[in-house]
Parts: structure tokens; C-alpha cells; sequence
């Protein structure tokens, strides 16, 4: 067998192993820093292959010991393998900026472990075929950021107690998520017999051509909209993503907010699009209005902050009710559309993340009033901390107006004329609030002297490589977006049509 | 009856736990979760047990001669596995729901570990533990 059937479970196992290696390695922070530096650029050269082998030759599927549909499989399609590369690209990026903002005390000991976790717990999320293994990856990640998120930076701009609550908040949700997980995988094995997700798939799709199938299989379905609601923070479950992506250091923060949330999106992709796909008559409204409330509470609550990180947190949550609404609208024009959005705002927002770090270093306040006439001192920042504002506002050469052009063609196109009209209302609010902070960051006046006794931090050139190079990406995303566009009508079409998917995982023997 | 009695210890459980989870001391909170995650390894291990005493060890190839049984898709014909014939008797208590309910039990351990760990970093910054002095930060 070559090594290419064999990325998906070297992108899954490569991260474990590192974790236990960096744990023993603790005396040696130099050798830790470069191993780490070196496998993440592997995993990352390791994803773009996967991407192109299963661009080229259809969907991948690894057995992890023959044991066919009985045992766990991984799945690497176009959706999950892009989604790979993009959590690969920022946990890079955020690698290479941590080494200069973390602490030493806490870069040292078990922040190389927790995020190589980090990244094994996304890489399983997104590859795996087995609804119950989903739950394990899902459990990682929960604990390996809920440790990543008390860890500290550099300077110390979050209090201590401020981490302790918000990773309190995070982690009783998202146990209570997890609970409601396991009833729903109980619930649906009960039903099905199976875990294997492309088998729950045929045996709904046969129950519900039969006529025999029973009325709780939308119970089940509404459960895992509420656990992915909860890790993608719909709206009635939003109010923790506001005290935990500003509280945890900033890379964390661009890990959490760039792809984390991404999760959510991608499970109820995977699950309704393949597993509910006979159900979705029912979700699809109540998908389409949670993803208005969100936008529309995310954006209100954006305008009136003050902190940075706070900002762009809410302006996650407003952002992540546009993804959600091209799940909703659910035509192939607007599943692509989603994707399309999904990565630009994955990119942008954990570059503006990785800038907000840099700039509370150079001010020494997390306070936007408090800064100001930074575009002197910090021009770099500024640039492309405008680059970023426009991108999440959707102004034209960025890669966000390419996302939201198409997310509202395709909601005129399907005819969710009211839907769209409010979207596009709240879209100017993004215009707003990103030139408020943008404004009262680089703009006017410098504010105060307070800081001024203290030598301003500039920002390293490990730290400045992560931002310029996804700068970079934004831009390219905006000006050349076929590729991507290409891409996503293609898992667009996966998606609606699982039956290549289906027929890929079930044509394996039992040994 | 058996069935029943089962029933009525989960609901009993998540009742428990529901009610522990909403006071107000965060050990409370605690214990409240780690009785809400045994309910639900009580309602996992429910899904998979039927009156059987045997060991559950499959013997033979991909269909089982004596018995009847597919464990093989085959697409072409519209068979999906497993097939259990009607004749043959479920002797066997589903094995697989009971890794699920290990895997479950270590994670909520896990979990739980970390989270007391958590809560006692809370006591030593407050000086409490009633949840409702956790103010600092409004959502």
C-alpha cells in the first residue's frame, strides 16, 4: 500500500504521539520548540496532499484494523480534507506566534502538549466516520482547550481569576453538551443498530422509504442541533464564546475562534446533510432562524464593546450565523457559498486574533479607548489589522466580500428574500462596528501617556510572519477565489448527494 | 419488568442531576454532573441488553452457515448488514454498547478530574464557592 491511503491516521496519530513526546521532554525547550515547528509543518504539507489525492481520485477511506463498517473508518472527503488543511494552516500560523507571546513557564511545560492534542482532537473530528468516535475527538478538544485556555501570555493582560471563570463557563456547557450527545448516539444505536455514520445514513434512508420511520429519529436530530449548536454558539447557546475566546491567550483565541467553532458547522453539515438528510424539511426553518438570531445578536452586542478581543469575539458570533444560515438555506449554490464563507472567516478572524495580541502587547491595554494614533507606531499592525476589518465587513478586494456576495446570491437564488434582507441589514453593522475599532485603535490622537513610560513592546518577526502570511492569504482569497470557489461547489455537491460517500465506506469486507 | 425498573432508576438519575446542577455550590454542580453522566451510561448500556447469557463471540466466516447471519453488505442485492435471521434467538448481550459505556465512563472521569482541579483554583482566586459571586465577566 503507498503512504498516501495512510495521511488520514498519520494526521490523526503524529499529534498524539508528539503530545506524550513534548510531556517527557520538558528540560529541553529548544528541541521541544524546533520538533514541534517541524511536525506541524508536516501535518500541514501531509493535508494538502490528502486534499489533492482525494480531489483527484474520490473519497478516501482508511480502516483503522480491518474490521470493515464494525470497527472505527475514517472518511476523507472534500469537505473533511479541506477542512483539515484549514485547521492545519492556522495551527501553524498560531504555533509560530506562540512561541514569542506565551509565557515561558507555561510554553514550556504543557502548552506544546495540549495544542499538538488540540490539533489531533480537530484532525479526528474532521475525518472520522463514526458517530461515537466523534464524541471521543470532541471530548479531546474540550479538555485539551479547556487547559490551553487558562494558560498565559506574556504580560499578563487577563487576570488569572478571569481564565478560571471562563473556563468554568466553557467547561460545564460543554459537558452538558457532551451528555446530551451520548443520549442522542444511544438514542439513534437503539434505533439503527449501528455507529458507522454512512450505515445510520442507508437504514434511515430505508425506514423512511419503507414509511416505517419513527417519529423520535427528529428528536435525535434536534439533540445534535444542540450540541453543535452549542460548540458553534447558535444563539441561545452563545453567551460562554464572549468570555472564553478574549480570556484565553491569543493564539488559543485564533485556534478557538478560526476553527473550533468551525466544528459545530462542520457536524451539522456531516450529520443532516448525511445521516437526517430525509429530516431536513423540519430543520431547515428552525436552522434559518437561529442563524438570524445569532447574526442579530452578535452584531448589536459588537457594537457597544470596548475590549478588542471582546469585539472580535462577538463579531465571531454574528459571523457564525451567516455560515449557519447557508446550512439552512441548503441549495448547493448556498452549501458552497457556506464553505466559501467558513474559510474566509476562518482565516481572517484568527489573523485578526493574532494581530489583537500584538497590538495589547503594544499599547498594554486591552482598553480600545484607551488606545490610539497607533497607525505611527504601528504601522504594520495597522495595515493588517484594516485588511482583516475588511474582509469580516466584506468589502471588495478581500476575501469576505467574495464569502458574502455568494452566501446572498445564493439566498436570492433560492428565494429567502426575508432572510437575506435582514442578513444584509446586519452586514452593515459589521461595516460599523470593525471601523469603530479600527478607528479608535489606529486613528486620532494617541490617548493618554500612561504608556508611555513603559518600553512599548514591538512585535517580533515570529510573531509578525503568522499575520503577514495570512494577510496574504485574505488577499488571495479576495482576488483569485476560483480555486476555492471550485472547491466548494464540489463538497456542495457531496453533500447533497451522499451516496458516493455511502457506497465508499460500505463496499469494505468484514475480514 | 426488569426493563422498567431500569427505566425508572434513569429518569430518577437525570432528575437528580438536573436538580443538583442548578444550586448554587459548584461542588454540588460537580456531583450533579458526574450523576447526569452515570444516567446516561445506564441509558447506553439499556440500548444493548436483551435476555442473554451468552459470551458474545462470533465464530465462523462472513456468513454464518448454521445460523443465517450477514455481517457483509452487499449493495447489488440491497442487503445491509447485519442480518439476524428470525429464527435464530438473540442469546447475546450486545458487546458494543458496553465499550461505549468504558470509553464514556474514563472520559467523564477525566473530565471530572480536571474540572474539580478547576474549582479549586476558583476557591483559592474568590474565596468561594457559591456560584453566583462568579461575576466577573457578563457573557
Amino acid at each position: 500500500m503507498y503512504i498516501s491511503n495512510h495521511i488520514p491516521i498519520i494526521l490523526i496519530v503524529l499529534p498524539i504521539v508528539l503530545s506524550t513526546i513534548t510531556v517527557i521532554l520538558r528540560t529541553m525547550p529548544s528541541f521541544q520548540k524546533g520538533i514541534n515547528l517541524f511536525a506541524s509543518l508536516i501535518l500541514f504539507a501531509l493535508s494538502i496532499v490528502l486534499l489533492f489525492n482525494v480531489w483527484n481520485n474520490g473519497i478516501l477511506v482508511y480502516e483503522v484494523g480491518e474490521w470493515g463498517k464494525y470497527g472505527i473508518i475514517l472518511v476523507a472527503d472534500l469537505l473533511s480534507s479541506g477542512l483539515v488543511v484549514v485547521s492545519s494552516l492556522v495551527s501553524l500560523m498560531a504555533l509560530i506566534y506562540s512561541l514569542d507571546y506565551m509565557d515561558s513557564r507555561a510554553l514550556n511545560t504543557t502548552y506544546y502538549a495540549l495544542f499538538n492534542l488540540l490539533v489531533a482532537g480537530l484532525n479526528g473530528t474532521f475525518l472520522t466516520g463514526d458517530i461515537f468516535n466523534m464524541f471521543v475527538f470532541f471530548e479531546i478538544l474540550l479538555l485539551s482547550s479547556c487547559g490551553l485556555v487558562v494558560a498565559s501570555g506574556k504580560g499578563g493582560f487577563t487576570k488569572i481569576p478571569d481564565k478560571m471563570e471562563a473556563a468554568f463557563k466553557y467547561l460545564m456547557l460543554n459537558m452538558l453538551g457532551s451528555i446530551v450527545m451520548l443520549i442522542a448516539i444511544a438514542a439513534l444505536y437503539a434505533t439503527v443498530g449501528t455507529l458507522n455514520m454512512a450505515d445510520i445514513a442507508v437504514k434511515i434512508e430505508t425506514l423512511n422509504a419503507a414509511g416505517t420511520m419513527p417519529w423520535h429519529i427528529y428528536v435525535i436530530a434536534l439533540l445534535f442541533i444542540v450540541v453543535f449548536g452549542n460548540k458553534a454558539a447558535i444563539f441561545p447557546l452563545h453567551y460562554w464564546l464572549p468570555d472564553v475566546h478574549p480570556s484565553a491567550p491569543s493564539p488559543i483565541s485564533a485556534m478557538l475562534s478560526g476553527i473550533m467553532i468551525k466544528v459545530g458547522v462542520y457536524g451539522i453539515l456531516r450529520v443532516c446533510y448525511l445521516i437526517f438528510h430525509d429530516a431536513m424539511f423540519i430543520l431547515q426553518p428552525i436552522i434559518i432562524i437561529l442563524a438570524l438570531l445569532t447574526i442579530i445578536i452578535g452584531a448589536i452586542s459588537a457594537i457597544g464593546q470596548n475590549d478588542v478581543k471582546r469585539l472580535l469575539a462577538y463579531s465571531s458570533i454574528s459571523q457564525i450565523g451567516y455560515v449557519i444560515l447557508g446550512v439552512g438555506m441548503g441549495t448547493a449554490y448556498a452549501l458552497a457559498a457556506t464553505f466559501v464563507y467558513l474559510v474566509n472567516h476562518a482565516v481572517a478572524k484568527s489573523m485578526l486574533f493574532l494581530t489583537a495580541g500584538g497590538i495589547i502587547h503594544h499599547a498594554r491595554t486591552r482598553d480600545m479607548r484607551k488606545m490610539g494614533g497607533m497607525v505611527k507606531t504601528a504601522p504594520l499592525m495597522s495595515g493588517i489589522f484594516l485588511i482583516g476589518s475588511m474582509s469580516i465587513a466584506g468589502l471588495p478586494p478581500m476575501g469576505g466580500f467574495i464569502a458574502k456576495f455568494v452566501l446572498f446570491d445564493a439566498g436570492l437564488l433560492g428565494e429567502y428574500y426575508i432572510p437575506i434582507i435582514i442578513a444584509l441589514l446586519f452586514a452593515i453593522l459589521t461595516l460599523f462596528y470593525m471601523f469603530r475599532a479600527w478607528l479608535l485603535m489606529f486613528w486620532g490622537e494617541k490617548a493618554t501617556d500612561e504608556y508611555g513610560d513603559y518600553h512599548t513592546h514591538t512585535v517580533s518577526t515570529r510573531m509578525a510572519i503568522p499575520m503577514v502570511i495570512l494577510a496574504g492569504i485574505v488577499l488571495i482569497l479576495g482576488i483569485y477565489p476560483e480555486p476555492l470557489m471550485a472547491l466548494s461547489t464540489s463538497i456542495a455537491n457531496e453533500l447533497l448527494d451522499p451516496q458516493p460517500y455511502i457506497t465508499a465506506v460500505l463496499e469494505r469486507s468484514v475480514r | 419488568m426488569n426493563n422498567t425498573l431500569l427505566s425508572i432508576t434513569i429518569a430518577l438519575l437525570f432528575g437528580i442531576g438536573t436538580f443538583l446542577i442548578l444550586r448554587k455550590d459548584l461542588i454540588k454542580v460537580v456531583i450533579g454532573l458526574s450523576i447526569l453522566s452515570h444516567a446516561v451510561n445506564l441509558l447506553i448500556v439499556s440500548t444493548g441488553l436483551f435476555n442473554g447469557e451468552k459470551v458474545p463471540i462470533i465464530t465462523g466466516e462472513h456468513i454464518e452457515p448454521s445460523s443465517g447471519t450477514i455481517f457483509t453488505d452487499d449493495l447489488a442485492n440491497s442487503i445491509l448488514a447485519p442480518i439476524v435471521p428470525e429464527s435464530a434467538e438473540m442469546i447475546y448481550v450486545d458487546p458494543l454498547v458496553q465499550a461505549l459505556v468504558l470509553t464514556a465512563i474514563v472520559i467523564s472521569l477525566a473530565t471530572t478530574a480536571f474540572i474539580l482541579i478547576l474549582i479549586y483554583r476558583i476557591y483559592e482566586e474568590y474565596g468561594t464557592t457559591d456560584i453566583s459571586k462568579l461575576r466577573r465577566l457578563w457573557g
